[in-house]
């Protein structure tokens, strides 16, 4: 069976007069006619009677037939017969065994129905007719989601949709399947087998190897050379979305049914009309699609798809200490009372890192670090500092009235002159000094102070310096303070106006703009990915949840089903009989 | 007869960087002051000494942080902060021998006042101690300070 891989549906035969073809808002085909005003999900057949003949409801998925629903006894007939200790007669059942691989891991989520009924795969609730479109929950319409290299079975991609179902897909001719062709459905076996493995192991807390990388990295080249030649054909839900998800494999197994000469009990009520075409363009439509998106959005749009290790070690680190540089923490606090503050539980990047032991081991060494570049900039400040603002004092109260001791008893509690930096020799000297330059003539003392402005470089005092913005070469001077203030500014302000604008030193800002600007920009890439991996977080939440929201439906529906079919009324078999 | 010295005038200078820590340390000051005033209705004799022994530590680990793993602070300072009493110069001595890390008081190694000559109860590893038990010594209250733990 599976050398056939696609068989084209026959071309539906043409509706007789007086019918006309309708989408249901479910997005199912139905048929009306206009004279009788009746309307039917059969496609009418103009050779047939002109009302179209009695056929059952909606749709009677084929794979009902080999299994009807059957009493209780016959149920756990086949749960043994379903049992996955039973894998030889499994394997020799070509259906279940397809079906196993279509819905590979899927088969974990929905074990219970799985176990039951295996056959039914996504669609096990809907047999028996009992399911009228309308209160189905709309599924969403499928698309694939994630690829993955088939090891030794080099062209061929396994791709995951979103409703889970799997199908293989050939990079080369652009192909793909439902169902597998025999080559490639042994390397899926025995890809699965792995997976599963793997999956073992990771629960059992083993770490797993990472070796995804370099398979997306190939899968991503080409589906780049896919793209090109994929012609996009959109094919949108006119035809019926959900549809062609619930009969894809309705289709196969049909088929399979036929071969195997089991005489369809049911009729299928809608014969798909040009289903394979377009699902195969559609899915390269969509394939083209991904490729798009994952080009739009770059590097961190790739790891969704790697959700493990969005962001490495350091740079959560980096994060973290980028918290503690944007809530002003001093790095001279202890850690416990960084904590006690509370300044930084709001934050996100606080749940960077995972424990508490390695927070207070990037908070050390980021405080290490700050303490360090703190200091050196203590280092730059602190050599212009001390004597000036002695100088400044001794500008303000300094007269040739008051000798050292008696000025220095007289201003004792000013900070300047209690300030140990500057040693009280220091002081003293430079106290005598200045009083005996006020002393001398002020000509003199004119000239000395253009001969120190002079002697400034243009980079230190230039044209947009003003008298609060000299620099320190000229306040440590003595020469700046021995003119009084009313006769100092102006002519220091003729000066600076008489002097050109600053050289450009653009060379060597640019450098630090540029490392500015980096630092910026990695910046603003760790927060994406956290704010990436915040969301994959949630989307997966919020995809269990749906599933789990999707499985007790379904079960909530069989057991309705179950308790329906345990309903034998007086009639026994015939009431069933009849009812369907 | 030599001059009289006060408090004040014998007291140093605190080297540089002292301002650097200073609002930490006067954080811990506070704090002992509320230690020491505290309230003693019903707590046992040995209890009130708790948060003593506590806040002496934090003091002294924080100095000793600052110098040996962070090298905030320059030798001057750390001495001087030991000298005047900012820490515990005996107990980071400790600190520095293998075996006593994470030790809580030099009085819980102090074996000569022991019945059975031994350390405390809080320097035995946690996996020598029953299941569950849980123990918090008389001398500070610690809860365990081996090295192990």
């Amino acid at each position: 069976m599976s050398d056939v891989p696609v068989r084209p549906p026959p071309p539906p035969p043409p509706l007789p007069a007086g019918w006309t073809e309708h989408n249901a808002p479910s997005g199912h085909t139905y048929y009306f006619n206009k004279e009788t005003k009746k309307s039917t999900y059969t496609r009418p057949v103009a050779a047939a009677a002109q009302p179209p003949p009695p056929t059952p409801l909606p749709p009677p998925p084929a794979s009902l037939p080999a299994r009807p629903p059957a009493s209780l006894g016959a149920e756990s007939g086949y749960s043994d017969y379903n049992d996955p200790t039973h894998q030889q007669l499994n394997a020799f059942d070509p259906k279940r065994q397809m079906e196993d691989l279509i819905f590979g891991g899927a088969q974990n989520l929905y074990s219970n129905r799985g176990q039951d009924h295996a056959r039914g795969g996504l669609r096990g609730g809907f047999r028996g007719g009992h399911n009228n479109f309308a209160d189905r929950p709309r599924q969403p319409r499928d698309r694939p989601k994630h690829r993955q290299d088939i090891p030794g079975c080099a062209p061929w991609v396994l791709v995951r949709t979103k409703l889970r179902r799997r199908f293989v897909w050939n990079k080369d001719t652009n192909e793909s399947f439902w169902k597998f062709p025999p080559d490639v459905m042994k390397a899926v076996i025995e890809f699965d087998r792995v997976e599963r493995e793997k999956k073992e192991r990771r629960e059992r807390g083993e770490p797993s190897d990472v070796e995804e990388d370099d398979a997306m990295a190939e899968i991503e080249a080409g589906l780049a050379q896919a793209e090109e030649d994929v012609e996009i054909v959109e094919v949108e839900g006119e035809e019926g979305m959900e549809d062609e998800e619930e009969y894809e494999e309705v289709e196969v197994t049909d088929d399979e049914g036929e071969e195997a000469s089991h005489p369809p009990k049911r009729q299928r009520t809608e014969e798909p009309p040009t289903e394979q075409p377009p699902e195969d363009d559609d899915l390269a439509w969509q394939l083209a699609q991904m490729e798009e998106m994952e080009q739009m959005g770059g590097d961190h749009e790739q790891e969704e798809y790697f959700e493990e290790e969005p962001l490495s070690e350091d740079d959560c680190k980096a994060l973290f200490k980028e918290l503690l540089d944007d809530t002003n923490t001093n790095p001279y606090t202890p850690w416990d009372k960084v904590l006690e503050a509370g300044a930084l539980y709001g934050d996100e990047r606080y749940k960077a890192l995972p424990n508490m032991k390695a927070r207070k081991e990037c908070f050390d060494e980021w405080a290490r670090d700050k303490i360090q570049y703190l200091k050196e900039q203590k280092a730059k400040q602190q050599k212009l500092d001390p004597r000036i603002p002695y100088l400044a004092l001794l500008d303000r109260y300094a007269t040739p009235k008051l000798y050292w001791p008696e000025f220095r008893r007289k201003y004792k509690k000013e900070p300047e002159l209690k300030d140990m930096k500057l040693p009280d020799k220091e002081k003293e000297k430079l106290y005598r000094e200045h009083i005996k330059r006020i002393g001398m003539h002020s000509s003199e003392l004119k000239s000395d102070l253009t001969a120190l402005l002079k002697a400034q470089p243009l980079a230190a005092l230039n044209h947009s310096s003003t008298l609060d913005t000299l620099p320190s070469s000229i306040l440590i001077d003595l020469r700046y303070i021995s003119l009084p203030p009313s006769s100092r500014e102006p002519l220091i302000k003729t000066y600076i106006s008489t002097l050109p604008a600053a050289p450009e030193g653009a060379a060597a800002s640019a450098e630090e703009e540029a490392a500015v600007a980096k630092k910026r920009e990695e910046r603003r890439r760790r927060e994406r990915a956290l704010a990436e991996r915040e969301k994959s977080v949630q989307e997966e939440k919020r995809q269990q949840e749906r599933d789990l929201a999707y499985g007790k439906g379904r079960l909530r529906e069989e057991e309705m089903e179950i308790e329906r079919a345990m309903n034998v009324g007086k009639e026994g078999l015939r009431a069933h009989l009849g009812a369907e | 007869m030599p001059p009289v010295r006060t408090a004040r005038a014998s007291k140093k200078a605190p080297p540089e960087g002292f301002d650097d820590l200073e609002d930490t340390l006067l954080e811990f000051a506070a704090a002992m002051k509320d230690a020491e005033n505290a309230p003693h209705d019903g707590k046992k004799k040995y209890e009130m000494v708790w948060p003593i022994f506590q806040i002496t530590h934090q003091r002294s680990r924080y100095i000793y942080e600052l110098y040996y793993e962070k090298e905030a602070i320059s030798r001057q300072l750390y001495d001087w902060l030991l000298k005047n009493g900012y820490a515990d110069a005996g107990l980071i001595a400790k600190w520095k021998k293998q075996g006593y890390e994470k030790l809580c008081c030099v009085r819980c190694i102090q074996t000569k006042e022991t019945n059975f000559r031994s350390t405390c109860i809080c320097r035995v590893p946690k996996e020598q101690l029953k299941e569950g038990q849980d123990i918090q010594c008389v001398n500070c209250g610690c809860r365990g300070c081996s090295s192990g733990d």
